[in-house]
C-alpha cells in the first residue's frame, strides 16, 4: 500500500467520523453499562450531587417491574409469531416467485411496495382498515360501520371483531399487530430469498427432475437446505428486528400502546419501555437496554449455532 | 433399449425478440442408438450435441421430431417420467447431502410399485458404488471429493436406479489429462459391464474415438456422418468430418482435377480416373505419406520429431491451407535432417478429394 | 453387479396415461402459483388501495354500513384539510431540511472515512475496522440513553442539531462503501499519485464516479431514515416547530375517547406522506433494492 509517510493524512480524513463515534457511539456504551450498576440512578438526581451505590437494583427493578414483565411478554409473542409466519410466507411467496416467467418483475414490485413506506402512516391505514366506528363496549352498541375487515368477515359469514377499538380484547390487538409486522417484513424476506433461489445452480433442479423428484421432496430436500444460509440471515435480522419492534405498534395503537381506554400501556414493548424511561429513570432504561442486547445476543448466537448444525457444506 | 431419434428438431427462440426466426440448434436430427451400445456425439461447441442430448433426457422439448425408446414414444414425456440417467458436465451432485445420500437420492424418488424396501436401495446404492470404485467415501460430502471422484459419483447417482438410458454431457472436459484417460476406460467398462444405451456428448474426437461404439458427428446443428470411429476416420464423408477427426489433423491442400488426374499446384499427384474437371480440397492423412525420391509431391522441410516408433516430419507447402504439412512415417526410413525439401509418393485410400464449392468428399 | 441391482426399477407404464396427467398437473401446479401469488399481491396492495380510495370519501361515505369500494364522489379537498390539519407543509419542510442537510454531511463522513480504509495504511487499521463493525450489532436502543443526557446536556433539545448530528456516521456505510472503493485497482490511485494529483482530487474524480451507484444507495436510504424516523424526533424534538413528518402526523390525528377523527382526512394524510416514498422507489427501485438486500436494516 502506499502513503505510509503521512499516517496523519488518514487520521484527518477519518477524524469527522471518529468524533462523532467517540461521542455518540463509544461513550454511550460506557455510560450506559455504568448506569445499569448504579442503583436508582437518574440523572435530574445526579446533577444534585447524588451519590448512587453501586450494584444490581436497577435489573433487579426492572425484571420485577409488571410493567416491564408485559413488555418482555409482548415483544418475544410477537417475534414467535411473526418471525416464524413471515419466513415461511416469504420462502413460499419466493419460491413461487421464482418458477414462474411471465409478470415476475412485475410481482416482485408488488411484493416489494411494502418496504418503501413509513411504519407509522401506514400503520394508521391498517388501524383504520381494522377499526370500527362507532360505540363497541356499551351494553348497547351503536355501530355505524365495522369497519372494511370485520365488512369481508361479515360478507364469508362470520362474525365481527373488536380488533382494537375500546375494550377490544388482547389476542385480537396481537392479531392485528401480527398481521401488520408480517406485511411489513414481507418485502425484505422475500428479496433476500429470491436474490438466494436466483443464485442457486438451476442444475440441480434439472438433475433432480431427471431422477423423478416429487416437487415437494425438490423443496425439503434440496431448495430449503440450499437456500439455508439466506434463511438463517432472515431468520436472525428478523428475530433483531422484531426484538426492537416499536413504531408498528405506535402506527396502529398510538403513544398509549393499547387500544384508547385501556389501562397503562398493554400492548408496550421492551423498546417502548426503555424510551419511557429515559427522561426519568436512566439507570433502570440503561439495564432495560442491557437486557435486551443479552436477549438479542444469546438469540442470534442460538441462530447461528442452529444454522452452522444445519448448512454444513 | 434403443432410443430412435426421428426427424428431431429444436429452434430456439431468437434472443433479440425483434427477430422473430429462431435460432435452428438441431436440424432434422434422424438416427437410432442401437440396444446397449456406446454411442458418441461429436462436434464443436455450438453444434447442438448437447441439446440433442437434452431432449433425449427430457429437460428440453423438442420443437418438432420424435424420439422412442424401444418401441415407446416418449416425445412428449417429461424427464421424471422418461427414466433416464443423466450426468452433468460439472456433476450438478447435492453439496449438502453425503455421497451415499447422493446415490440413494434417485431410489428414495419411486414411489407406488416401483418402490424398493429400504435394505435393497441400501444395497443397490452400495453396488452402483462399488461399480464405479468409490465404496470408500460414502460418508464424504462432494466438497471433499477431487473432480475425478465427484465424477464418479455423478455416475452411480445415474446408474442406481438402472436407467433405461444413460445420458453423459462432456463427462471428460473438468478432468485433468490424466484423469481423463483413466475416466474413460473407466466410462467403456462400466458401460460394458451393465449393458445400457449410453449417449455422451463431446468436442474431443480422440475422445469419441477411442470408447465409442458408434460417433455422431455433428456441425450446426446438422448430422454429418455416423458410423463407427475407424470407418468414419477411414471414409469421411466431406471436409468438416475429415478435418475433425484424427491426431495429428489431416493435411489439407488446394488442388484441381484435370484430365483424370489430381493436381497439386503443378504436380500431378495421383490418378483420378472418372473425375470430371474442377478445382478441388486434397485431405491426406499424415500417414498418408512415404518418402520418395522420385515421389511427384515436394515439400520444404522444416523440422524433424522423433516418436520412437515413428518419425514426424513437419514441412510446408505453398499449396497447404494448414500452417505446415505433417507426416507420420515409420522410423526405418531415414530422413536427412539438412536437405531442404523432401518428397514424397501418396498412398490413395489415405487421400480423400472433396469438392472446393460443396466441400462434398469425391469418390474416385 | 448383482442380478437384484442389475434389474430395472421403473417399470413399464401407460404412456399415453402418463403424458395427459403430466401436462394436467403442470397446467394445474402452474394454475396454483399464479392464484397464491395473485391472492398474496392482492393483500399486499390492499391497503394502499384502501388508503387511496378513503382518502377522497366524504366521511359519511366513509362510515357507511357498507363500505364502497369505489368512492361515490371525489373530495380532493380531503388533501387541502390533510395538509392543513396536520401542518403538512412545516412537516415536509422541517424533514426535507433535515433529510438534506444529514445526508449530504453523512456522505462526506462516509466518503473520507471509507477511503482512508479502503486506500491509506496506518497503525491500528484492522484493529479500528473491526472495532467498528462490532458496534453494528448493539441494538441502537442502547446508545439512546446516553445521548438523549448528551443532547440535554448541550442544550440541543427541540433544536435542528438534535436531529441530525448524532446519527451523522453510519458503520454499515462506512462498510459498504469501503468494500466498493476496494474492488477499485490500486494501481489507479498509484498512477495518480505518480501524476501528483492530490488526495481530494483523486477521490473527486475517480474514486466517486465508480462508486457511484453505492452512494446512490446510501443517499437514498438515509433520506427515507429521515422520512421515517420517529422515535429519536418524539424524544429529543417535540416542539411543533421542529417536528418531522411521522411525528407531526401520529400526533394530529388522536382521538380522545367518544370522539371521532376525520379518518378520509387522515387517509389523504397519509396517502399525501407515502407519495414521495413511491415516487423515490418507482424511480430509482434498483439502487433501494440493491442497498436494502445488504443492510437487513429499515430505513
Amino acid at each position: 500500500m502506499v502513503n505510509t509517510k503521512h499516517p496523519w493524512k488518514a487520521w484527518l480524513y477519518l477524524s469527522p467520523a471518529i468524533v462523532l463515534l467517540l461521542i455518540f457511539t463509544l461513550w454511550p456504551i460506557i455510560n450506559t453499562v455504568v448506569m445499569a450498576f448504579q442503583e436508582g440512578y437518574s440523572i435530574q438526581q445526579a446533577s444534585k450531587g447524588k451519590e448512587f451505590e453501586f450494584g444490581l437494583d436497577n435489573f433487579a427493578y426492572v425484571i420485577e417491574y409488571r410493567g416491564f414483565l408485559t413488555c418482555l411478554k409482548n415483544t418475544i409473542l410477537l417475534c414467535v409469531l411473526t418471525v416464524p409466519i413471515s419466513t415461511m410466507l416469504a420462502l413460499l411467496i419466493a419460491v413461487c416467485l421464482n418458477s414462474i416467467k411471465p409478470l415476475q418483475k412485475f410481482l416482485q414490485t408488488i411484493f416489494f411496495l411494502p418496504y418503501v413506506t413509513n411504519s407509522i402512516a401506514i400503520g394508521m391505514v391498517f388501524a383504520a382498515m381494522f377499526n370500527v366506528v362507532g360505540t363497541v363496549s356499551a351494553k348497547e352498541p351503536i355501530i355505524q360501520t365495522w369497519g372494511i375487515i370485520n365488512n369481508i368477515i361479515m360478507f364469508f359469514g362470520g362474525e365481527p371483531v373488536n380488533w382494537i377499538n375500546a375494550g377490544s380484547e388482547y389476542w385480537a390487538n396481537i392479531f392485528v399487530l401480527t398481521v401488520y409486522i408480517v406485511w411489513n417484513a414481507l418485502p425484505f424476506k422475500i428479496l433476500v430469498l429470491l436474490g438466494g433461489l436466483q443464485s442457486v445452480n438451476k442444475q440441480y433442479y434439472d438433475a433432480a427432475k431427471i431422477d423423478s423428484t416429487p416437487k415437494w421432496r425438490v423443496f425439503t430436500k434440496i431448495t430449503v437446505p440450499l437456500l439455508s444460509p439466506m434463511i438463517a440471515y432472515v431468520v436472525i435480522t428478523g428475530f433483531i428486528g422484531g426484538f426492537k419492534e416499536y413504531s408498528s405498534i405506535v402506527g396502529i395503537f398510538g403513544e398509549k400502546m393499547g387500544p384508547p381506554g385501556a389501562m397503562g400501556k398493554p400492548l408496550n414493548t421492551m423498546v417502548g419501555y426503555i424510551y419511557d424511561s429515559i427522561s426519568r429513570q436512566q439507570g433502570r432504561a440503561s439495564a432495560a437496554a442491557l437486557i435486551l442486547f443479552g436477549i438479542i445476543f444469546v438469540v442470534t448466537m442460538i441462530n447461528l449455532y442452529v444454522s452452522k448444525k444445519k448448512t454444513h457444506y | 433399449m434403443k432410443v430412435e431419434l426421428q426427424n428431431l428438431t429444436k429452434i430456439f427462440p431468437n434472443r433479440n425478440k425483434k427477430i422473430k426466426e429462431g435460432v435452428v440448434a438441431v436440424s432434422d436430427f434422424t438416427f437410432t442408438v442401437p440396444d446397449g451400445k456406446l454411442v458418441g456425439l461429436l462436434g464443436p461447441s455450438g453444434c447442438g450435441k448437447s441439446t440433442t442430448l437434452y431432449m433425449i433426457s427430457g429437460l428440453q422439448q423438442a420443437t418438432s421430431g420424435k424420439i422412442f425408446f424401444g418401441d415407446e414414444d416418449v416425445t412428449d414425456l417429461s424427464p421424471e417420467n422418461r427414466g433416464v440417467g443423466l450426468v452433468f458436465q460439472n456433476y450438478a451432485l447435492y453439496p449438502h447431502l453425503t455421497v451415499m445420500q447422493n446415490i440413494l437420492f434417485p431410489l428414495q424418488n419411486l414411489k407406488g410399485k416401483d418402490k424398493l424396501p429400504k435394505e435393497e436401495m441400501i444395497q443397490r446404492a452400495e453396488e452402483a458404488a462399488r461399480l464405479v470404485q468409490i465404496d470408500e467415501l460414502l460418508d464424504r460430502k462432494p466438497n471433499e471429493l477431487s473432480g475425478g471422484q465427484q465424477q464418479r459419483v455423478a455416475i452411480a447417482r445415474a446408474l442406481v436406479k438402472m436407467p433405461r438410458v444413460l445420458l453423459l454431457d462432456e463427462p471428460l472436459s473438468n478432468l485433468d489429462a490424466r484423469l481423463r484417460l483413466q475416466t474413460r476406460e473407466e466410462i467403456r467398462r462400466i458401460q460394458k459391464e451393465t449393458g445400457i444405451t449410453t449417449v455422451f456428448v463431446t468436442h474431443d474426437q480422440e475422445e469419441a474415438m477411442s470408447i465409442s461404439d458408434m460417433i455422431v458427428v455433428m456441425k450446426l446443428g446438422v448430422i454429418q456422418q455416423v458410423g463407427e470411429p475407424q470407418e468414419i476416420y477411414d471414409n469421411p464423408i466431406n471436409l468438416f468430418v475429415a478435418k475433425f477427426l484424427g491426431t495429428p489433423p489431416i493435411n489439407v491442400f488446394r488442388g484441381c482435377v484435370q484430365n483424370g488426374k489430381l493436381y497439386i499446384g503443378e504436380e500431378a499427384v495421383l490418378d483420378v480416373a472418372g473425375v470430371e474437371d474442377k478445382p478441388v480440397y486434397v485431405g491426406i492423412r499424415p500417414e498418408g505419406f512415404t518418402l520418395d525420391e522420385n515421389g511427384p509431391l515436394t515439400c520444404k522441410l522444416s523440422g524433424i520429431e522423433v516418436m520412437g516408433r515413428d518419425v514426424s516430419i513437419i514441412s510446408t507447402n505453398e499449396n497447404s491451407t494448414n500452417p505446415s504439412v505433417r507426416s507420420i512415417i515409420n522410423s526405418d526410413n531415414k530422413v536427412d535432417a539438412t536437405a531442404e525439401t523432401v518428397k514424397y509418393s501418396l498412398k490413395p485410400h489415405k487421400v480423400f478429394v472433396f469438392d472446393a464449392e460443396t466441400e462434398e468428399r469425391i469418390y474416385f | 453387479m448383482s442380478d437384484i441391482a442389475k434389474s430395472q426399477v421403473m417399470h413399464a407404464k401407460d404412456i399415453k396415461q402418463l403424458s395427459t396427467q403430466q401436462t394436467v398437473a403442470k397446467i394445474l401446479a402452474k394454475i396454483a402459483v399464479y392464484a397464491f401469488l395473485g391472492v398474496m399481491a392482492l393483500i399486499v396492495l390492499f391497503p394502499f388501495y384502501w388508503m387511496l380510495i378513503s382518502s377522497v370519501k366524504s366521511l359519511d361515505e366513509y362510515i357507511l354500513a357498507v363500505p364502497t369500494f369505489f368512492p361515490q364522489e371525489f373530495h380532493f379537498e380531503n388533501y387541502i384539510d390533510a395538509f392543513t390539519t396536520a401542518n403538512l407543509g412545516t412537516l415536509f419542510l422541517n424533514t426535507v431540511y433535515v433529510g438534506v442537510v444529514s445526508t449530504a454531511l453523512s456522505l462526506v463522513i462516509t466518503v473520507l472515512s471509507a477511503f482512508a480504509f479502503a486506500r491509506l495504511e496506518f497503525k491500528g487499521k484492522n484493529a479500528l475496522f473491526a472495532a467498528l463493525l462490532a458496534t453494528m450489532m448493539i441494538p441502537g436502543e442502547l446508545f439512546t440513553i446516553t445521548n438523549y443526557i448528551t443532547v440535554s446536556k448541550l442544550g440541543w433539545l427541540n433544536t435542528f442539531e438534535v436531529l441530525i448530528i448524532p446519527f451523522l456516521v453510519s458503520v454499515f456505510y462506512i462498510y459498504l462503501l469501503k468494500q466498493n472503493f476496494m474492488q477499485i485497482p490500486n494501481e489507479l490511485y498509484l498512477a495518480a499519485k505518480v501524476d501528483g494529483t492530490s488526495d481530494i482530487k483523486y477521490l473527486w474524480k475517480v474514486m466517486i464516479p465508480l462508486a457511484l451507484p453505492t452512494l446512490i444507495s446510501i443517499t437514498i436510504l438515509k433520506m427515507m431514515g429521515s422520512w421515517n424516523s420517529y422515535m429519536w424526533p418524539n424524544l429529543v424534538a417535540d416542539d411543533a416547530a421542529h417536528h418531522l413528518v411521522t411525528n407531526g402526523l401520529r400526533g394530529a390525528f388522536v382521538v380522545e375517547e367518544g370522539g371521532m377523527v376525520n379518518f378520509p382526512v387522515q387517509m389523504a394524510a397519509v396517502a399525501i406522506v407515502s407519495f414521495p416514498l413511491f415516487m423515490v422507489f418507482l424511480f430509482l427501485r434498483k439502487y433501494i433494492m440493491k442497498g436494502v438486500s445488504r443492510s437487513g436494516i429499515k430505513g
